[in-house]
Parts: structure tokens; sequence; C-alpha cells
């Protein structure tokens, strides 16, 4: 055994297969025994060059591709293009639409929220919430479904409005549903603030401070928990939330615990916002003609993801396509808290810090690059042999 | 505040650098500086508290402007600010800001990857978002990039 020089610290990479999410990113811990002392970050896994295309298609195409960036809230996704693409047409959407926009919205957001509720459990090690909170997300996830045809990628915007109404049948079984939820939240708002097991992973864990808060730039949820309000639907109201307030929900520890409290009673807020749309909705057409290019100009779009403030820069030639599409998600606003927080934790706590601002690397990441197998050369393809490719495997399945 | 308010307070705080300011919406304030004076305005900004950092715009004028425009949104309530600023494709080079946004740092590195803008005094100059095997000396939102191999 070797004497020399003992290495002052380990540094423990994490990913890109990450043990903590189903998503791709790697990290860099160094540690000091079980203590972190450093964090670093290297996203683009999941870059697929989509500001990019978005220069090449459309701006009927680039409603399909952009609301493909995310898998979770590929609606806020859509919202927000419509909404700043409309801008820039001097178009405004009827109000059916920007209410039927927001219905769609809340109810994403709670599909999300439970989501990150079962994955974050999991995370601490409590299976059966994670089971549970999956079994009932099922329920908003039908609900979605019977609206939109999808369970995913619902494809409820177009430019100009929305592509379907809400039926009486839709309004009974989103109330069904609704009301399912409430009790059901009730109870793992109480299960999450009293277990002392799980309470043992969350509370003073991973705090971040009011003043962090703010210097750091944190969004959405993380931020909200930490005494911090910045939520687009109540700072600068767009869409139906114009003339339905939305009571923001605080808190002040910070920590680990309170992000889950403030997504859980969220929760109760987003209920709350859907039977008011279901009970007010306005009469009316679904949507109004939008011209095929709208004019030369800039349009600045912000809504609030279930992550956080989503912000969207749109620039207009006007020709057929944008000239430049520019899309920050929540996800990189909140990652550099995570970096932060993550210092003079224990090693274990880091899986749930970093799933504490419910990070989304599709959202993140935005070229193509494909290595095919048994090939050690990678090439970069371009959008139509990527189209060709895609095409031919299809065919060959057939 | 109003959010006019802010927007009145920002502009004030920002009058020593200004060269052009534009309201293109009621609630947004575009101010045009010169990339020298980016870091005192962020400074002036952060002093008086106001608002944070949403987002870092890298635009490409095209091969007639031969520039690029650097865009730093800021965001208080509802009230927008956008500082931009303008360089020559031959000398694209902007100061960091990372001196006082230290959270800048993520959007910076973005910017220098996918422009080929240099950020002067921005620690991290590794690659965010493109692969390892990315050809060097190719910036995919430029204009002119070529992309197929």
């Amino acid at each position: 055994m070797t004497t020399g020089s003992v290495p002052k610290r380990f540094s423990i990479p994490i990913g890109p297969q990450h043990p903590a999410l189903k998503e791709p990113g790697h990290f860099d811990f160094s540690v000091d025994g079980e203590v972190v002392t450093g964090a670093t970050v290297r996203l683009g896994y999941a870059h697929r060059g989509i500001e990019k295309a978005a220069e090449n298609q459309n701006w009927v195409q680039n409603l399909y591709l952009l609301e493909r960036i995310c898998g979770i809230c590929s609606h806020i996704h859509a919202t927000a293009y419509c909404l700043g693409v409309e801008k820039l047409a001097d178009v405004e959407a009827p109000p059916r639409a920007q209410a039927i926009r927001v219905l769609i919205a809340e109810l994403e957001r709670v599909h999300s929220h439970l989501l990150w509720l079962g994955v974050t459990a999991h995370e601490a090690g409590f299976d059966t919430l994670f089971m549970y909170s999956w079994r009932d997300r099922e329920t908003v996830m039908d609900i979605l479904e019977s609206l939109t045809g999808n369970r995913v990628n619902y494809s409820a915007n177009m430019l100009g409005g929305v592509k379907f109404d809400v039926t009486d049948d839709n309004r009974k079984a989103i109330e069904r549903g609704v009301n399912f939820l409430e009790t059901r939240t009730r109870h793992y708002l109480n299960v999450v603030t009293t277990d002392q097991v799980f309470v043992q992973r969350t509370r003073g864990v991973g705090v971040i401070t009011r003043e962090q808060a703010e210097q750091l730039g944190v969004i959405g949820p993380t931020a909200r928990a930490s005494g911090v309000l910045r939520d687009v639907r109540v700072e600068a109201p767009y869409a139906a939330y114009r003339d339905i307030p939305v009571q923001p929900v605080i808190e002040t520890a910070g920590d680990l615990e309170a992000r889950f409290v403030v997504r859980l009673k969220e929760l109760f807020e987003s209920y709350r916002l859907i039977r008011v749309i279901l009970e007010q909705m306005p009469p009316g057409d679904l949507n109004v003609r939008m011209p095929r290019r709208p004019k030369a100009g800039e349009a600045i779009s912000r809504v609030e993801a279930p992550r956080g403030e989503l912000f969207y820069f749109i620039k207009s030639n006007g020709a057929d396509n944008p000239e430049r599409v520019k899309v920050r998600t929540p996800t990189l606003c909140n990652m550099a808290s995570v970096l932060v927080t993550a210092v003079g934790q224990q090693l274990a706590d880091v899986p749930m810090i970093l799933a504490g601002i419910d990070p989304c690397f599709s959202c993140n990441d935005r070229a193509v690059t494909i290595s095919k197998a048994g090939d050690a050369t990678s090439a970069v393809w371009s959008w139509q042999q990527l189209r060709q490719y895609s095409q031919a495997y299809y065919r060959r399945r057939l | 505040m109003t959010t006019e308010d802010r927007l009145r307070q920002a502009q004030e705080a920002l009058s020593p650098w200004a060269q052009e300011a534009d309201a293109p919406e009621p609630v947004r304030l575009d101010i045009v500086l010169d990339r020298s004076h980016l870091p005192s305005a962020v400074a002036a900004l952060m002093n008086i508290r106001w608002g944070y950092l949403v987002a870092i715009t890298g635009l490409d004028l095209g091969a007639e402007a031969k520039q690029y425009e650097v865009l730093y949104h800021f965001g208080s309530g509802a009230a927008l600010l956008t500082l931009r600023v303008r360089i020559a494709h031959a000398d694209s080079v902007v100061p960091s800001i990372t001196g006082i946004i230290p959270a800048a740092s993520v959007a910076e590195r973005e910017l220098s990857e996918m422009f080929g803008i240099r950020v002067i005094g921005l620690l991290d100059q590794s690659r965010l978002f493109l692969p390892d095997d990315w050809p060097d000396g190719v910036y995919p939102l430029r204009k002119d990039a070529v992309l197929e191999k």
C-alpha cells in the first residue's frame, strides 16, 4: 500500500444516467467524508436544438415543435408561444378560449405536482406514498385524456384560440375527479407534515433562505417555499387569470418540507380555480382568425409553468418563419440553487435536494447527435435526415 | 409599487448609461447600452434591489447588419426591463455580469457556446448544453451556421 499524498477531497460523479431522476444530467460533487463541499453541473444530454429548429419551421408548425419541449408541462409551452405570437399579430383569443387554456393549465399543474410528490417520496424511500400518489394522479390523467384525447402533449392550443370545447359530460367528470383528489391531497398534506420518519428527511434539509432565494433568482414553488412571492399568475396575470385572481401560497421555512407544503397547498388552489372556471365559463367562440404571418416585431411572453416562470422571447421579421424563438425554462433558474444548497449537506440528502426543485431536464436542454450502435463514428444529422430515418424506421416495423 | 413606478425607478437608475430608451409595451422598458457600461448598469440595478435576471437572449442580426445583439431581461413584478447591447460580428465580446449576479453563469455559458460570443470574466467557460464531441468553432444559433456534415 502506498503512502503517497492523501487526496484532500473525493469527487463523486453522479449521472448522466441519474440515480434520482428518470432524466439525464451530470453532477460532480466533491465531498469531505459524507459532507458535500462543492458541486458542478453539466447539462445537455437531452438537448435537441429546438430553438434552432424553430427558425426553420413556419409559425403553425412551431406550435407542435415547442409543445414537445417537455412531456410534463407541454401545454404551458404551447400557451406561452401562442400568447406571444398573438401579441405580435395583434390578435386576442376569445374569452372562452382563454378560460379553457387556463383550465388545462391548472389540470396540468395538478398532474405535475402529483408526479413530483411521487418522485420525491420515492427519493426519500417512501415508496408507499409514491405508489398512492401516482395511482391518484391517474384521475387527472383520465380527465386530460377525455378532454383532449391525449395523456401528454394535449395539443389544446392553436394560434388564435383552442381546438376543443368543454362539454357538460366533461364538466361532471372534472368535478368528480377534483372532489376525489381534494380529499386525497388533504391526506397527503397530513402525511408529509406528520410522518416522523419522512419529516426527518425533509425538515431543516436543503434550506434556501429568503436572501439566498432573491440573490440566486430562484422562481416558482421553490421561491415561494422560501418566502419570495414569484408567481406570474399573480404578478402579471395572463389569459383568464386576469378575471380569476390566484391566491399565492407562501411558506417561509425554505427547507424541503416547505417545498412539499407549498406544492400540496397549491393543489388546493388549483382545484378551486378549476371549479371557478367551470362555473364561470364564458360563452362564445373558441378561436379567431390569425394572419398567416405576424407583423415584424418582438414579443415577450411569460407564464407560470408548474415549476415556475416560463419565458419566451419571439422575434418576427414578417416572414413565414420566426426570426428567433428563445425559451428560458424554470429549471435553469433553479439549478443554481441546488449547487449552492448542496454544499454543507450530507451526500445522502443530495438526491432529495435535487428533486426538491422539481428539475425538468428535457425542458432545460433543447442539435441532434446520433451514435449508431456498433459504429464508432457519430454524426450530426440534419432535420431532413432525421425525418427520413424515422420514416424508414417505422416503415420497417410495419 | 405600481409597474409604472418600477419602470421609472429602473430608468432613473440607468440614466447615466442609457443611449436609447423605448417602451414596446406598457409593462416593458428597453434600454440600449454600450457593452463597457453593462456591469455598472447591472450593479446599479442590483444596488436598488430591482428585480432579478430572468434570461439572457442572443440575437444574430444577420449578414447585412453584421451584428449580434445580447438582451439581458430583468423582471420585477409585472415590469420587464431589457438591457440591449449591440456588438459587431468581428468583435463579439461582452463583459460577464457573474461578478454581480453569480447565477448568470449558466445563461452566459449558453450564450457563448450557442453564438460564439466571448464572455470576458466568466470563470467556467466549459460547455453547458452542446455535446462533448461537438465540432469546435460551430456555433449553432448563428444565422450562418452550417450544421450538416
